[in-house]
């Protein structure tokens, strides 16, 4: 565990015990309003009751807690926020016991998707994603599979199919029409 | 008769090809017979630890495209897998409001798609339309099809075997539109393990996350092990000889955490390749040498020697 936590902790915890003093200069007054507009509810109804923290099974492997999370949101710390680490399993036990209603599972949602907008892409988005391009799934066709496959009498992958070179194209010109090749910085892997 | 389509999603087709196989033998001929096609076209659902994750708009467009397949063959999705069921659902619910629709087939219409949903019903002139269903496997085997006859197809009952089940969290939250199961409680992979003549252990936190979900896995892996270690630990000490899950993410973790904290390891399987053997499938058409736990005490077990 001593690895993992190292990195993840880093994010919010020992940043913040680093950085004591927190001035007016470091907060977004409009955060909240941005973690709306990219489909979280508004974090400023939330009572800080700390049921969501208590749920998490995250919560239990490390210092992560949703509450504080929440919290820092409602500050306008976006620095902070955004250097949490992808750790929620999106299990939405947090949303399920909410009693303000804010299913914090998608406000860390929002939180990705503004991390991503500033360029805080992990590198495994990019590894699915253009795998998704190329073959129209998310997971790599593996050979070894695909002779238990003919062993088991059952059809070869579509993705071996020429005609699926049409499914490809169909894929990459619908990423392409929202930008998400640039977003992630994909670009050369996606067809014209 | 319901008509289906299957919706075998990333992992099964490339990772465990055997429950592929088990799915289209228990519907199929040897099986419940039910009216299912394969539509070659299906993409990625896309997987909404990556995609719903990153962006909205693309995970829309890309969930909507598939949707529009089902849609154009009037066929219910059948996925086999927590994560397309997801993600696959929620895009329903996004294309319900008109906003999204409207913004969806401006650009559907570059490849010739347009998502309506499938028409229920005419009113006067006006056709009433509900959105494309999609279905978990378990649902439809224990709402479509029933226990009952699944106890009639049960040839050869698993009796000595005790299956601790792991339901996954996309089964059963968000609960607002959860319809398959009571989420706080859930019975149904319960029910078809006892169908199957097997018993259904309880064990301690049974309705906890495997640590996969929403890219743990892929981002933090140590982290999610531990998780599932939590996990495995409830599961061994309850004394089971298998776990089954309805979620091939869920089985992939179980599958390949548990050689980074034990040697032997708890066999893992799909509901469906449960279901099969008890149907009276030869276990060696499961694929289970494709999964990383083997199976051999299982099915050690299961001979009876």
């Amino acid at each position: 565990m001593g690895e993992a936590e190292k990195t993840f902790i880093s994010g919010l915890h020992e940043k913040l015990v680093e950085d004591k003093v927190i001035d007016e200069s470091q907060l977004e007054p409009d955060f909240a309003k941005e973690i709306v507009k990219h489909g979280g509810k508004d974090v400023m109804t939330c009572l800080q009751c700390g049921n969501c923290t208590g749920v998490c099974p995250i919560s239990l492997k490390i210092d992560y807690k949703t509450r504080s999370i929440i919290k820092f949101c409602q500050f306008g710390l976006k620095k902070f926020t955004l250097e949490t680490r992808w750790v929620c399993a999106t299990c939405y036990r947090c949303y399920e016991h909410c009693p303000a209603d804010i299913n914090p599972a998608e406000v860390m949602i929002a939180l990705r998707h503004i991390a991503i907008k500033e360029g805080v892409i992990p590198p495994f988005i990019r590894m699915a994603a253009m795998t998704l391009v190329n073959y129209g799934q998310s997971i790599k066709p593996d050979p070894e599979i695909e002779r238990v496959r003919r062993e088991l009498e059952l059809e070869d992958m579509p993705s071996r199919n020429p005609e699926f070179a049409k499914v490809v194209r169909e894929i990459n010109l619908l990423i392409r029409s929202t930008g998400y090749d640039k977003l992630i910085g994909i670009e050369s892997e996606v067809k014209k | 008769m319901t008509q289906y389509t299957y919706f075998f999603g990333c992992i099964i087709p490339n990772r465990y090809p055997g429950i592929e196989y088990a799915v289209r033998w228990v519907c199929g001929k040897d099986g419940f017979d039910l009216d299912v096609e394969d539509i070659k076209e299906f993409s990625c659902c896309p997987v909404p630890g990556i995609f719903y994750s990153s962006d909205k708009n693309t995970w829309l467009l890309l969930a909507a495209r598939n949707l529009t397949l089902a849609q154009n063959e009037r066929r219910e999705i059948l996925t086999v897998c927590n994560g397309c069921l997801t993600s696959l659902l929620k895009a329903t619910e996004y294309l319900a409001d008109p906003k999204n629709l409207g913004k969806v087939n401006r650009v559907l219409s570059q490849i010739g798609r347009k998502y309506t949903g499938i028409p229920r019903k005419t009113e006067g002139r006006r056709r009433i339309m509900e959105p494309v269903k999609v279905r978990h496997y378990v649902d439809v085997m224990t709402n479509d099809i029933g226990l009952e006859e699944m106890a009639e197809k049960t040839k050869r009952p698993l009796k000595n075997i005790s299956a601790a089940v792991h339901y996954g969290c996309h089964y059963l939250r968000p609960t607002e539109n959860q319809t398959i199961d009571e989420p706080n409680d859930p019975v149904k992979i319960d029910r078809i393990i006892e169908t199957c003549g097997a018993a259904s252990v309880d064990y301690e936190d049974k309705l906890d996350c495997c640590g996969a979900g929403g890219g743990v896995r892929s981002h933090v892996v140590e982290l999610a092990n531990s998780l599932t270690e939590d996990k495995c630990r409830n599961i061994a000490e309850a004394g089971a000889d298998c776990i089954v899950t309805g979620c091939p993410f869920c089985l992939l973790q179980f599958d390949n955490a548990q050689k980074s904290f034990t040697k032997e390891g708890i066999p893992v399987m799909h509901v469906s390749q449960f279901q099969a053997l008890a149907m009276g499938i030869d276990p060696i058409s499961l694929g289970f040498d494709t999964h990383h736990v083997s199976a051999h005490s299982f099915l050690r077990k299961l001979r009876g020697t």
